[in-house]
């Protein structure tokens, strides 16, 4: 069978030459530099894990070696002979197969052609094999040990499904480099534990494994070496013996966590500010909270848990099925923005580019967006008031732009995500919605956001903080609720809150 | 990451609409045409021709000032040339009817407007991509122009204020020339200083940010496709007075030429971006082209042709222009 | 959510269920193409004979020829309305030729080259040059019409040497009863609904269109798929017009006006998504059968001819809404 002799793999040299070596690898996007000078090598039968925050580089590096980007300097070499890596074909050529974040697969195709898609297996007539093709991804799936149906169609599938079909696929075919790019972000422990029960089988066959993961623990027990990037600079390449939590941790931020998160603010108050009862839409199940004036009540939640759908859900973006939405003591009419609007509700986008910007406007015109009629008599708008609230939010928040003019997609993330802040304190909320605020930011610009949230509770805002940040979820929040499958499987106070009870609960 | 990009230029917020150059490239192209063509038949420049080309122009312009606002809200409408005939028809149809050319010309515009309206609430209501619902509410004018009116109606009681819409002056200028005048300051007005037209940008920009910034985009697009149909039925009234007649096939590949000359003007297809200072050269550069072919005694059917060159030119120019802006 | 063992086994086993047949598109068409057949045999006593029945498949055929490219391409995510300009430009290469060769085959040659050069530069503008391939094709549209407006004057060029062979590629019957043209447009649709369900080639383009990124990564060249997508539509729809101009004795320069439309609306009816990725070739099939009953039959109900364009508009917006809703609610 096929699909046998990909995941029991030919044995490639088992010997020290390295399968993949990437050289003084820059990349630059709008004169940027994402990548600057990173070296990796991949040795066969070992995982190598590629570790940094968000925005360090690994994405674009993985990128790269899938042929997805070319490298504006720099070389990759391929068992000792120099590699261009034109396009993905290029790169699954090589041998190299990529499970990316992203879930890359046709939603319209079953999960059996899904898996096939780089190669149909096709009978001496150029047919292809339909039968086979099921047969073989149900073997694969049998002997991975995951539980997903060949026939089913893929975008009718849970995320968690999804990611176990993306993986699936990078084994179906003889591969020398299998790179995972956080493949257990919406895994159980138990899935999590056959996926490395499969990597370790990869291994012993000789293949090179990149890893990629926020999570410690998962570093800790599969990785043989660990490299580090930060700010698209190599940090560090050492074998895992050598780092401990703490060690891993400078290395990937630089500086100790605890500065990240300065609280400058007092104790919540006691006036209840929104009310949520009994909210369910297609994908949340019954969920009751209640947020105070200057709190922070963070949300905690698995990929595909339904935080993001929450905080639609609750400004008015999306349509609800059942539940009373409360802000300030008047109900919300759903699926209304502009009524969430005018209550003083707002969200801060977890997807900038898609729901939040207007690239091609102006820096101006994204932040005044939503409080216009405050600039404006008889529907027409007064140039100078709107420009002198904007100069004040720009000064206030230290963005950086080189003017009010300026077409907001010139400026980096971090900036970008200050003024779209500043469009809703612009207006004054009562309560805001701030959905994983830090993605895709750098570190520096990280903590000023984290300050801005903090100052935002202590000036009396409820602040419902959505993230899959670990960290940023302890670090911030006054209290903790826990999402899991559309439901809300606990909420407990920062005080009570470790870890371990808050994946307890979304794993639940 | 750098907290800035540094290969992007400086650049003073005085210039900034000359930022992409698009204007000036078209302006630049506007007196290099009309050189070209009074070199090749001098007459070019008389009075008469130059009030020609701003008649032709107007008739263009005031379809195009919302076709505008329509891609700049992400937009479009192909149903406008189908739709000028059919309002033309009816306008002259109750001019005869009632004997008022007051009602009349109401008529025609309403129908426009109702047109817009019904493909308002196609593209907003049911979701069809506006490309589609106009394309099909083309089909469907075009056929019913016919099971309305068999043949063109004729000004029967020769109305002669009917007439005067069209070929009436108001000093040295054509009235609707100076009709387009006003719809354009208005129009531009509306677009560049007020909130209106704010939402118009911020909803073709960014749908979804513009909902989550409280805006209802579909009432926004639903006012812009009205706006653009009343006009469209406010020119099918004044093509029908230059005519003296409803003529149910006027209008053939209108759209294209509005569609053309809005793009060629820097409005992009993918909605945001666009002004309507672009969109005026964008006319007068097609209707020059189109005057030269006339004046020059080249083949009419160039008419049809050149506007094809052109939307797809102007296309490739548009996703360049993103392209080097992107990178 | 977990799946009991045995209720995967049951899904997994292939038990055509009657609900799951309902759900089917196809079927649904079939069962609105039975549904017309019954309404106009009943309304009309001329309806239901041989002769009109194989009459309107020979039509129809015509249309089918060309909604087999255009629904590959629209499956591929793109579309190309320049299809009637084609089918009435294709016809001048073919007559002038034949009028000065007296070879059939030389015209017919010539008018495929024609409208694969066509198709080769629709293709290069939309899927490498990446411009909207709406508007490509719809300039493209004006200035193929106005290019054979130009060429003819207005005028349509006759078949001076009225070649029988010429006569017959598109009026000609097997048999005396199945006519030319459904012969090459039945030959045109099984291999083809064979290559997108059962090759490669037809994969890619379901995968292109479901979603260009996607494919890309699986190692795809997206931009050729499109390419070859945009050259085959325009292929078909030039054999469309060589059988069409056989039928009209000439080049007529209005030949296939609106054409274009009526191929869209057989292909949206037919459950392609305009989005791309989604619907197939029997789907097509069944909704050029649909329109061309629908209009042979209204026009034996005697309702004038101007009612097909409002209906095929009305059946454009009735099934793109219809898949919207449906992808909406996924």
């Amino acid at each position: 069978m096929q699909a046998d002799r990909s995941l029991a793999g030919t044995p490639t040299e088992v010997s020290g030459a390295p399968a993949v070596t990437m050289t003084g690898i820059t990349k630059l996007f709008t004169g940027v530099k994402a990548l600057d000078d990173v070296s990796l090598t991949l040795l066969p039968g070992r995982v190598h894990a590629l570790m940094g925050e968000n925005g360090a580089g690994k994405s674009t590096l993985i990128k790269i070696l899938a042929g997805v980007y070319r490298p504006d300097a720099g070389q990759i070499s391929i068992t000792g002979k120099l590699a261009d890596l034109r396009s993905p074909r290029d790169a699954l050529r090589q041998g190299i197969k990529v499970v990316f974040q992203e879930i890359a697969l046709i939603p319209e195709f079953t999960v059996a052609e899904n898996i096939f898609l780089e190669g149909y297996p096709t009978d001496r007539l150029g047919s292809i094999r339909w039968d086979r093709i099921r047969a073989d991804a149900a073997a694969l799936f049998a002997r991975i040990g995951f539980d997903v149906n060949p026939d089913d169609k893929v975008g009718n599938l849970p995320v968690s499904k999804q990611q176990m079909v993306e993986i699936a696929r990078a084994l179906a075919h003889e591969a020398r480099v299998v790179v995972m790019d956080e493949p257990t972000s919406s895994l159980t422990p138990a899935e999590v534990a056959k996926l490395f029960d499969v990597i370790r089988r990869l291994t012993a066959l000789g293949m090179a494994v990149v890893y990629v993961s926020h999570k410690l623990d998962e570093i800790f027990e599969i990785a043989d070496t660990v490299t580090v990037l930060r700010d698209g600079r190599h940090i560090s390449t050492k074998p895992v013996s050598e780092h401990t939590h703490e060690t891993l941790i400078t290395d990937m931020i630089g500086r100790r966590i605890d500065n990240l998160f300065p609280r400058a603010r007092g104790a919540a108050g006691e006036q209840v500010i929104l009310d949520v009862e009994e909210l369910s839409t297609e994908k949340l199940k019954g969920i009751s909270f209640k947020a105070r004036a200057g709190e922070v009540l963070g949300f905690f939640g698995l990929m595909g848990a339904g935080r993001t759908e929450l905080a639609k859900a609750i400004v008015g973006f999306d349509p609800i099925t059942t539940g009373r939405i409360t802000i300030g003591g008047q109900l919300l009419q759903p699926h209304d923005t502009r009524t969430g609007k005018a209550l003083g509700i707002g969200l801060l986008t977890e997807d900038r580019k898609s729901e939040g910007l207007m690239l091609d406007l102006s820096v101006t015109h994204n932040m005044s967006l939503a409080s216009l009629e405050r600039f404006s008599k008889s529907g027409f708008v007064s140039e100078p008031s709107e420009k002198s609230a904007v100069q004040a939010f720009v000064d206030r928040f230290r963005v950086k732009t080189p003017g009010l003019t300026r077409q907001i997609k010139f400026l980096s993330g971090g900036n970008q995500q200050k003024v779209l802040l500043a469009r809703w304190l612009m207006r004054g909320l009562k309560v805001i919605v701030v959905d994983e605020p830090t993605r895709g930011i750098d570190v520096g610009a990280k903590s000023e956001i984290f300050a801005l949230i903090d100052e935002l509770a202590s000036d009396g805002l409820a602040v419902i903080l959505m993230t899959s940040e670990m960290p940023e979820l302890l670090g911030l929040s006054d209290r903790i609720a826990v999402l899991a499958e559309g439901r809300l499987t606990a909420i407990m106070d920062r005080a009570d809150a470790t870890q371990e009870k808050i994946l307890d609960a979304a794993i639940a | 990451m750098t907290e800035l990009s540094r290969s992007a230029p400086q650049v003073s917020p005085k210039l900034g609409w000359l930022t992409s150059q698009t204007q000036l490239v078209l302006l630049v192209t506007l007196f290099a045409l009309c050189l070209l063509i009074s070199l090749a038949a001098p007459q070019f420049y008389s009075v008469d021709n130059i009030i020609a080309i701003l008649r032709q122009s107007s008739l263009v312009l005031i379809v195009a000032v919302g076709m505008t606002m329509l891609l700049i809200a992400a937009e479009v409408d192909l149903s406008v040339g189908a739709s000028l005939a059919f309002a033309g028809v009816v306008a002259m149809d109750v001019t005869n009817k009632t004997s008022s050319v007051t009602l009349g010309v109401m008529a025609g515009i309403l129908f426009g407007g109702g047109v817009g309206l019904i493909n308002g609430l196609i593209v907003t209501k049911l979701r069809i991509n506006s490309l589609i619902a106009t394309i099909a509410m083309m089909m469907m004018l075009q056929g019913s122009v016919y099971l309305y009116s068999r043949e063109a109606v004729q000004n029967k009681h020769l109305q002669p204020l009917f007439t005067w819409l069209s070929t009436g002056y108001v000093g040295p200028l054509p009235l609707p020339v100076v009709v387009t005048a006003v719809l354009f300051a208005i129009g531009y007005v509306v677009l560049r200083h007020t909130t209106l037209g704010r939402y118009v940008y911020a909803v073709g920009a960014n749908e979804k940010a513009a909902r989550l910034s409280g805006i209802r985009p579909a009432r926004i697009k639903m006012l812009v496709f009205i706006v653009t149909g009343l006009l469209t039925g406010l020119v099918g009234v004044i093509l029908c007075s230059l005519m003296n007649a409803g003529q149910p096939t006027a209008g053939r590949g209108f759209e294209l030429t509005v569609v053309a000359a809005v793009i060629l003007g820097g409005t992009s297809l993918t909605g945001g971006r666009g002004t309507l200072l672009g969109t005026l050269l964008g006319v007068l550069i097609l209707k020059v082209i189109d005057n030269g072919i006339i004046i020059l005694r080249w083949d009419q059917d160039l008419q049809m042709v050149i506007p094809g060159f052109i939307i797809v030119i102007a296309s490739y120019l548009d996703l360049l222009r993103k392209k080097s802006n992107a990178s | 959510m977990p799946q009991s063992l045995e209720a995967r086994v049951d899904r997994v086993a292939p038990i055509p269920r009657l609900a799951a047949m309902f759900r089917r598109n196809e079927t649904v068409l079939l069962l609105v193409l039975v549904a017309l057949l019954v309404f106009f045999t009943i309304g009309s006593p001329t309806f239901m004979t041989t002769r009109n029945i194989t009459n309107v498949l020979g039509q129809a055929s015509i249309a089918m020829i060309a909604a087999v490219g255009l629904g590959m391409l629209v499956i591929a995510g793109e579309i190309d309305v320049s299809i009637g300009s084609l089918v009435g430009a294709v016809a001048l290469p073919l007559v002038v030729i034949m009028n000065a060769t007296g070879s059939l085959e030389l015209g017919i040659i010539s008018a495929l080259v024609f409208a694969l050069a066509i198709g080769a530069v629709n293709g290069y503008l939309s899927a490498y040059l990446g411009i909207n391939s709406l508007i490509v094709t719809l300039g493209s549209m004006f200035v193929i019409r106005g290019g054979i407006y130009i060429y003819t004057g207005q005028k349509a060029i006759p078949d001076d040497l009225a070649l029988e062979s010429f006569y017959q590629i598109g009026n000609g019957r097997l048999l005396g009863m199945i006519p030319y043209p459904a012969l090459v447009a039945l030959a045109v649709f099984a291999v083809f609904s064979y290559m997108m369900g059962h090759r490669r080639f037809g994969r890619q383009l379901y995968a292109v269109g479901g979603d260009a990124e996607v494919a890309r990564l699986a190692g795809y060249n997206v931009r050729q798929s499109k390419f070859i997508a945009f050259v085959l539509c325009s292929l078909f729809a030039g054999v469309s017009g060589i059988l069409l101009s056989s039928r009209l004795g000439s080049a007529v320069h209005v030949s296939g006006l609106g054409f274009e439309f009526q191929v869209v609306a057989a292909v949206v009816l037919g459950g392609v998504s305009l989005a791309g990725g989604i619907g197939s070739l029997g789907g097509v099939a069944l909704g050029v059968l649909i329109l061309a009953f629908l209009s042979n039959g209204l026009g034996m109900l005697n309702l004038a001819t101007e009612w097909q364009q409002v209906i095929t508009g009305l059946i454009i917006i009735g099934a793109v809404g219809l898949d919207e809703l449906r992808r909406r609610r996924g």
